[in-house]
């Protein structure tokens, strides 16, 4: 890609030896002991189990600790020559592009092609090179012609792959990628691990990489870093090494692996379907009934779209990026209005109900966790709002998230993991016992074992009568929630019929 | 080679960070979001004559509570002319004219800290910021606003905005700074260690 | 390719959306401050004559737009005519002829001529305000003051970085009383919740400065993609500003 005209630089070997990095405050690192060899041009998988320090360890390789990230780096590391951490942070920050989950907060100006730009006048090309570039960069990631389009507007797939154009477009050495697709729908996915793809074998620039959907990650891998739920590593090889040589220990650390694995106990095979308890009969708990919804005049979201969940009752909301399924619970849950037909929560209008009543009938999980934390430590989040029988089941949930208080009572909200947070923001619904529990994506962002823990909690819950509906990217859990699924479009839901299942009564396609 | 480094030596030769930057023009940007709405609620208030100047403390927010979140010199000044900005580009009924009192009320509130040399973040430092901002939208209203009201009424306007001043100003910046700081959002920032908020 | 028909692309072809935000900002408030100096009715009538016309013709904003930015502002504008005209002390004066009086309240004719000329001047402070807003599109602004006015350009563009939080912060409101709601939590605007959407702010600010970092922000100096010169529609405006300015003096 890069001629010898245009600026850019070309890949570069990292190198990690005893490498640990400790947030401020706390004694001990979030990872220590890593050490690796990174040829030019290969891609580095970083997998490990959720808070293990993926995140901290790819910040400090992109050579934001400590100068943006605040936090303190031992050891050595060495990105093509340059130590993050000692020099200055502009020389080794102009030759590593980075692009993080939340496709929003990484968009900095109000134009596509500003945006794209931003990256390279902080490095300095010449004007003409930049003109250039942006539009040729934007095209790599298959946004052409979107040029003026208002950053803001995009949906979220076209941003995360906007944020991959600007870490593209000045020929970055080094690729810094953390969980880029968590936020995607399947196909949104696929594209972009395809973009991923070619980059890996043009060998156009040195790839580091966290991401939880293995079937996607480990084929671009050349080495596999495995690191312990102690942030010590358990393992550095070939993604084929690691899988035949570590596999146990993968495994045991609940780390995802490639091909329908399911290995060890089958803790979660979604169980025969005999053993399903049917919903039981009787009036449905929540239902909606015509309704339509738009955020904005003229632009509707949700189109005459009809749902009805009994008690008891599973379902899966699947659907496109920017379909509406966020919107369609948060109707539910009487956060929002329709504009048109009805939404009812155990037959009266969710949102007319006062707020303590609306909390006994239901739970809502919002996408975004941090949007949603109201406390300023971990246990004053879980026993916000509850009552004194709900807060003695407190601990027991945040043990079973793998949140338990004594490690993690006191630590603000904010200080965590994304998976961390994510499992925080579940515990604070699951202390209560609704009757109807509406999930938004509940598993981004998790290892295996808290994946099964999650399962089997809701699992739980759907036995004592809780009818539950998330809506989720994640295939596995759709499936493995075992109730049926709905797909959105064109602001409707459609009944999918899952693999083996009959399609499911209570959804009206119009 | 061991490369370890403290975030306190890592700063460029300005002495602004890029999150310095960012997190106090955002301050900046939340608070003209405020305005905005308050401009609208602060017209609804005019039947309270000169007692309305109680209420005039949330304009003058931002130019206490940014240097006592990112202790940078010119933090104030800068919160203050974004949020002034922010409300005039949505649109305030003072138009543009609040870009001066931007620029005046941040100085003014900078001031104090500016004196101590941004070392001292204490009670009295800080309501001094906070009377210092009040002075200056003060003098600014009776220039622009109320030029041929008695000199008696403007002392009265004046001993009610520094009341807002003391109070709103000095007392919700701090709420607000320990606030943040509980919450935990402001770890790498200049710590609160020896002085009060 | 380049889609160039929405509204804000028209504005910003226009002569005002292509004069430098510097030159239009200078020239509105110039004219406000010469407002400032008197208390008659023609020269924020003046003002307004000229900037509304002003501002949909040279600088192509739809009406509608237009329309919508001014309206609460008008009502800012009546409240503070009528609370001026009604607690004025010229209505304590007896020999001035009353306009209306309810109860013990009276409005006496000098009082409202009072409070319609404070209510003229601010709907003029308005138009030109919500004028220029519509006119001035951010990103213009801030490369204008870093490459006109040299400005510290790290300031500059932080700060425009920092406008893209308007969005969030609304977002962010909504997402925070609908947590409340969904605990179980009463009062959905608990001043917490305004604690809370600074926390979040903050956490925004923190993400994005890192975004920035990543790209190159923290470098010395940077080179520029959108460049930005004095063209003569900055004259034009200029010039255009002066003359109107010397009506508002006129008028005095
Ligand atoms: N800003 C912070 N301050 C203090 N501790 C933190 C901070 N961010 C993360 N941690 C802690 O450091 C550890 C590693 O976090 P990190 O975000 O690197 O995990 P991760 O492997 O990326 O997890 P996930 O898969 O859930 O995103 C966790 O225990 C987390 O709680
Ligand atoms: N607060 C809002 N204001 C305006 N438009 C919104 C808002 N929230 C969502 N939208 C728009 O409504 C549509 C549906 O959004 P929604 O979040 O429900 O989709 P989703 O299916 O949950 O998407 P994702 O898979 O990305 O989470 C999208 O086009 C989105 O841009
Ligand atoms: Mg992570
Ligand atoms: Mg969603």
């Amino acid at each position: 890609m890069a001629t010898d005209t245009t600026p850019g630089s070309a890949p570069v070997a990292v190198v990690a030896r005893g490498l640990a990095i400790a947030y401020p405050g706390r004694e001990v690192p979030a990872v220590s002991g890593v050490s690796f060899d990174l040829p030019p041009g290969h891609c580095l998988l970083v997998v490990g189990p959720s808070g293990s320090g993926k995140s901290t360890l790819v910040r400090a390789i992109a050579g934001l600790v400590p100068w943006s990230v605040p936090g303190r780096l031992e050891g050595h590391l060495s990105v093509g020559g340059i130590e993050p951490g000692s020099s200055d942070p502009a020389r080794l920050v102009e030759r590593v592009g980075v692009v993080f989950q939340d496709p929003s907060s990484q968009l900095v100006m109000e134009r596509v092609d500003d945006d794209v730009a931003f990256g390279l006048e902080g490095r300095r090309w010449p004007r003409p090179a930049m003109v250039a570039r942006v539009p040729a960069a934007l095209g790599e990631v298959g946004l052409a012609g979107f040029e003026r389009r208002r950053t803001a507007r995009l949906s979220g797939g076209e941003q995360q792959r906007l944020a991959l154009a600007g870490a593209l477009a000045p020929l970055p050495g080094l690729l810094v990628l953390d969980e880029p697709t968590a936020n995607l729908d399947p196909v949104g996915a696929a594209a972009f691990g395809e973009t991923l793809g070619a980059i890996r074998t043009a060998r156009a620039a040195t790839v580091v990489l966290v991401e939880h959907r293995a079937d996607l990650a480990w084929p671009l891998a050349d080495l596999v870093l495995a690191l312990g739920s102690d942030g010590l590593p358990i393992a550095v090889a070939p993604p084929a090494e690691m899988l035949s040589r570590h596999r146990a220990a993968l495994v045991d650390a609940g780390i995802w692996l490639p091909e329908p694995v399911r290995s060890g106990p089958p803790h979660v095979t979604p169980r025969p379907p005999p053993s399903m308890p049917p919903p039981p009969p009787g009036l449905p708990i929540a239902v909606a009934a015509g309704v339509s919804f738009g955020y904005e005049p003229r632009r509707p979201v949700l189109r005459e779209a009809d749902l009805a969940v009994a008690p008891g009752e599973r379902v899966a909301l699947l659907g496109a990026n920017g379909s509406g399924k966020s919107t369609l619970l948060r109707l539910l849950v009487g956060l929002l209005r329709p504009t048109a037909g009805t939404v009812r929560l155990a037959g009266q209008d969710p949102a007319r109900l006062p707020a303590r009543r609306l909390a006994r009938l239901a739970g809502h999980v919002m996408q975004d966790p941090e949007r949603g934390f109201l406390a300023a430590s971990v246990e004053a989040e879980i026993l916000a709002g509850l009552d004194a029988t709900e807060r003695a089941r407190a601990g027991d949930v945040a043990d079973a998230l793998g949140l338990p208080l004594t490690r993690f009572g006191a630590r603000s909200p904010y200080r965590l993991s994304g998976g961390e947070q994510r499992r925080l923001s579940i515990a604070a619904q699951l202390v209560r016992s609704p009757l109807l529990l509406a999930l938004d994506e509940p598993t981004f962002g998790q290892d295996r074992r808290t994946y099964e823990a999650l399962v089997a909690l809701l699992r739980e819950r759907v036995e004592a009568g809780t009818a539950v509906i998330a809506a989720t990217h994640d295939l596995r859990f759709a499936s493995d929630l075992g109730g049926r699924t709905v797909r959105l479009e064109g602001g409707r839901g459609r009944p999918e019929a899952a693999p083996g299942r009959p399609l499911a009564p209570g959804v009206v396609a119009p | 080679m061991n490369a370890s480094a403290s975030p306190t030596r890592s700063l460029p030769p300005s002495g602004w960070r890029t999150r310095d930057i960012v997190v106090t023009a955002v301050l900046g940007v939340a608070f003209g979001v405020v305005f905005w709405a308050l401009n609208i609620a602060w017209s609804a208030l005019a039947f309270l004559g000169p007692l309305q100047n109680l209420f005039y403390g949330p304009w003058l927010i931002p130019a206490v509570l940014a240097p006592l979140v990112v202790r940078r010199p010119g933090s104030g000044i800068f919160a203050e002319v974004v949020a002034a900005s922010v409300s005039a580009i949505l649109g305030s009924q003072w138009g543009v004219i609040v870009l001066l009192y931007g620029i005046a009320q941040g100085l003014a509130g900078e001031l104090p800290f500016l004196a101590t040399r941004y070392h001292s973040f204490s009670w009295p430092v800080v309501v001094a910021a906070g009377l210092l901002a009040s002075a200056a939208a003060w003098l600014l209203d009776w220039a622009f606003f109320y030029s041929e009201v008695a000199v008696a009424t403007q002392l009265v306007v004046g001993a009610l905005m520094a009341v807002s001043g003391v109070v709103v100003v000095a007392g919700g910046s701090i709420f607000l700074a320990r606030a943040l700081r509980e919450a935990g959002v402001l770890e790498g920032f200049p710590g609160p260690e020896g002085s009060a908020p | 390719m380049i889609r160039a028909s929405s509204r804000a692309d028209r504005t910003a072809g226009s002569p005002l959306g292509r004069a430098s935000p510097l030159v239009t900002l200078g020239v509105a408030v110039a004219w406000l401050i010469a407002l400032a100096t008197t208390s008659q009715p023609w020269p924020p009538v003046f003002v307004v004559v000229v900037a509304i016309p002003g501002t949909l013709a040279f600088g192509r904003v739809a009406p509608g737009d237009l329309a919508r930015g001014l309206a609460p502002l008008w009502l800012a504008a009546l409240l503070v005519g009528f609370f001026n005209a009604l607690l004025s002390p010229a209505n304590g004066d007896p020999a001035a002829a009353v306009l209306a009086s309810v109860g013990p309240l009276r409005v006496t004719v000098p009082a409202a001529g009072a409070g319609v000329a404070l209510a003229l001047r601010v709907v003029a402070i308005v138009a030109v305000g919500v004028g220029w807003s519509r006119v001035t599109d951010p990103t213009h602004l801030a490369d204008a003051l870093a490459q006109q006015a040299r400005l510290p350009e790290r300031f500059a563009y932080g700060a425009l970085a920092a406008l893209q939080a308007i969005p969030w912060l609304a977002d962010d409101l909504v997402a925070l009383r609908e947590a409340r709601r969904t605990r179980g939590l009463r009062f959905s605007w608990h001043p917490r919740v305004l604690v809370g959407l600074l926390v979040l702010a903050v956490r925004r600010a923190d993400r994005l400065a890192v975004a920035m970092d990543a790209r190159g922000f923290a470098a010395a100096s940077r080179t520029r993609y959108r460049v930005i010169r004095w063209l003569p529609v900055d004259a034009l405006v200029a010039a255009a500003g002066v003359a109107v300015l010397a009506g508002i003096l006129a008028l005095r």
